[in-house]
């Protein structure tokens, strides 16, 4: 809900609420009480309120961008749709699928040069890097090191590491079987862009869209998951029992 | 190398003197092993090493400090908290923190633990906010980690039971879920992205799913002793940690939207037994 409509539905909340705000101590806060007008608000509404107007976070602190804070928690339209369908517990219809998916469409910028496989061992750390984005009581820095893409954290990529997350699917072997031509290159790139145009309301970040990735750094990833050469592509004894590992 | 052992039941002899002889109350250890009896799970099941030393669990020392300084006289006032009104009643501690947040007549607002401590502080005791007995709100020497602990003890093994009778209840439980699922950043991550599945990891962690309670019943069990930190933390910390973890801006304690998050996580644990204290990686 926006603050002008807060204001025509809730004048003294807010008002009370923005009196307490310039207040707000540092790290803790006693919002106004009059807690009434909650339930007049829709969940939706409610959990908007209470963010943007009832000091629910540290809204005023810079980012690595040279925003604010603020900024990380307005949601965007794939954001909000996507966050009310998981919460409704619903099935995603076509018609919904189709829009997430063409808002991602729009959304993607190809490498005027052309799709080029990167460096597969820059891709590698590109990968490993559960680094970057992270403010709050404990910002990263971005000049001590770049941001990463944190891929481990859901996928299993390298058939030898063992510390790989479960929330998307294994990658182990993810060139071998699709090969590296250019219709292959570029719906990679797409993925790692935005793969809502794939996967409506996928999980998986917005990499290129965001630009928490830079266009280089997806080439190098590109090249770590379809390079012959890359560990992700090497016919490893242990892959069967990983995949398997991977299903459970 | 002297080695302190520690026996959860002993303490709950010193602990829980006014406990009622039918109380459900059970040491966090016993809980946890019956939740582990009862269920397939990953995640209740991943650490063997803390599941071994629940019994010396370091929260259990916190909790007998926080028991001291619940019935010590303290303040400006110089009286104890043992009026302290936590939802059943002034003086009630057994099975209140289960109960918790939940709505106050007396001050028109749903609270959590750690909001409603801090009023009893600063209105029973006569504390200012800004005193460090109430602002310090991290570390396993802070007061409001061992009264946390000590409050939150004497519900182990009671049945997560948060009232949703009052509308504002209802409404902030509802805005919790609506948090929960909130998708935004520039990792368009919600918690739902990693609690909401059964048997996921991030990364080699083991997570803890909201649609499997018996999981749900461990993962909001705070106070907890984490051993990767070696300090007791608190429900607030860990939302805390995993806004951070999501790339968005920091959870303030005591604001309504953390205590919204807990109204929901709470109710999605209910009827599942509390492991209080738990020991976490
Ligand atoms: C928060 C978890 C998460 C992170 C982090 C993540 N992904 Fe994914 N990814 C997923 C999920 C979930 C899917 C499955 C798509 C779906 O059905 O939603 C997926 C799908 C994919 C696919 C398509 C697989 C296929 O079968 O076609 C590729 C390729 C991929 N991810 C690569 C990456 C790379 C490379 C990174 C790091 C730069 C990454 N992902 C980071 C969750 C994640
Ligand atoms: C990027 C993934 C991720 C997101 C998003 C996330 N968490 Fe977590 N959460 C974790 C991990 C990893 C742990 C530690 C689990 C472990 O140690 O086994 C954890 C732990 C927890 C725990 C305690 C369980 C334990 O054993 O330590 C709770 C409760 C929790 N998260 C709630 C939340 C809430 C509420 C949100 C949204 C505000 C959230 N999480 C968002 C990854 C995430």
């Amino acid at each position: 809900m926006s603050v002008d409509r807060m204001m025509i539905r809730y004048p003294t909340l807010v008002a009370a609420a923005t009196a307490a705000l310039l207040a707000l101590p540092a790290a803790t806060a006693a919002p106004p009480s009059p807690q009434a007008a909650y339930t007049a608000m829709s969940p939706e509404e409610l959990a908007d309120y209470l963010i943007f107007e009832a000091g629910g976070f540290d809204l005023e602190a810079g980012t690595q961008t040279g925003g604010t804070a603020r900024e990380r928690m307005v949601q965007d339209r794939t954001q909000k749709v996507c966050s009310a369908i998981a919460r409704a517990g619903a099935q995603l219809d076509r018609a919904t699928a189709a829009k997430i998916s063409a808002l991602a469409d729009a959304s993607i910028v190809l490498p005027e040069d052309g799709l080029k496989l990167g460096d597969w061992q820059r891709g590698e750390a590109v990968a490993r890097s559960g680094f970057g984005y992270r403010i709050g009581h404990n910002p990263d820095d971005h000049d001590s090191q770049p941001p990463g893409g944190n891929c481990y954290a859901c996928h299993q990529l390298d058939p030898n590491e063992t510390a790989y997350g479960t929330v998307g699917p294994s990658l182990t072997g993810y060139g071998r079987l699709r090969g590296t031509s250019e219709p292959m290159l570029k719906h990679t790139y797409q993925i790692l862009y935005n793969a809502h145009l794939f996967f409506p309301c996928t999980t998986m970040p917005r990499f290129g869209h965001h630009g928490t990735l830079t266009p280089e750094q997806m080439a190098d990833v590109m090249a770590y998951l379809l390079d012959p050469e890359s560990p992700v592509n090497q016919d490893l004894p242990q892959t069967v029992e990983a995949d398997a590992a991977a299903q459970d | 190398m002297l080695r302190l052992t520690l026996c959860a039941a002993c303490l709950a002899a010193c602990l829980s003197t006014v406990v009622l002889a039918d109380s459900q109350w059970r040491a966090p250890e016993e809980v946890l092993q019956a939740l582990i009896d009862d269920n397939e799970s990953a995640y209740l099941t991943q650490s063997e090493q803390n599941i071994m030393m629940m019994p010396d669990n370091a929260a259990l020392w916190v909790a007998e400090e926080g028991a001291a300084l619940f019935s010590e006289p303290r303040g400006p006032n110089n009286v104890s908290l043992e009026t302290c009104d936590l939802g059943k009643g002034p003086g009630v501690v057994d099975g209140a923190y289960v109960e918790l947040p939940r709505f106050f007549a007396d001050t028109g607002r749903v609270m959590d633990l750690e909001t409603r401590l801090a009023h009893c502080m600063t209105t029973i005791q006569g504390f200012s906010a800004d005193d460090p007995e109430v602002k310090t709100r991290h570390g396993s020497d802070s007061d409001m980690m061992k009264l946390q602990t000590f409050i939150a003890y004497r519900s182990s093994g009671l049945p997560w039971n948060p009232p949703l009778e009052h509308p504002l209840e209802q409404a902030m439980r509802d805005a919790g879920e609506a948090l929960f699922f909130r998708r935004a950043g520039t990792s368009d991550f919600s918690c739902s992205t990693c609690h909401g599945q059964s048997g996921k990891r991030i990364r080699a962690s083991v997570l803890p799913s909201v649609n499997e309670p018996h999981e749900w019943s461990k993962a909001i069990s705070w106070p907890a002793y984490r051993v990767g930190q070696q300090e007791v933390r608190s429900s607030n910390h860990r939302i805390r940690g995993c806004y951070w973890q999501m790339r968005q801006p920091q959870s303030i304690s005591g604001s309504d939207a953390a205590i919204a998050l807990m109204s929901f996580w709470t109710d999605a644990a209910r009827g599942q037994p509390a492991i209080l204290p738990d020991k976490k990686r």
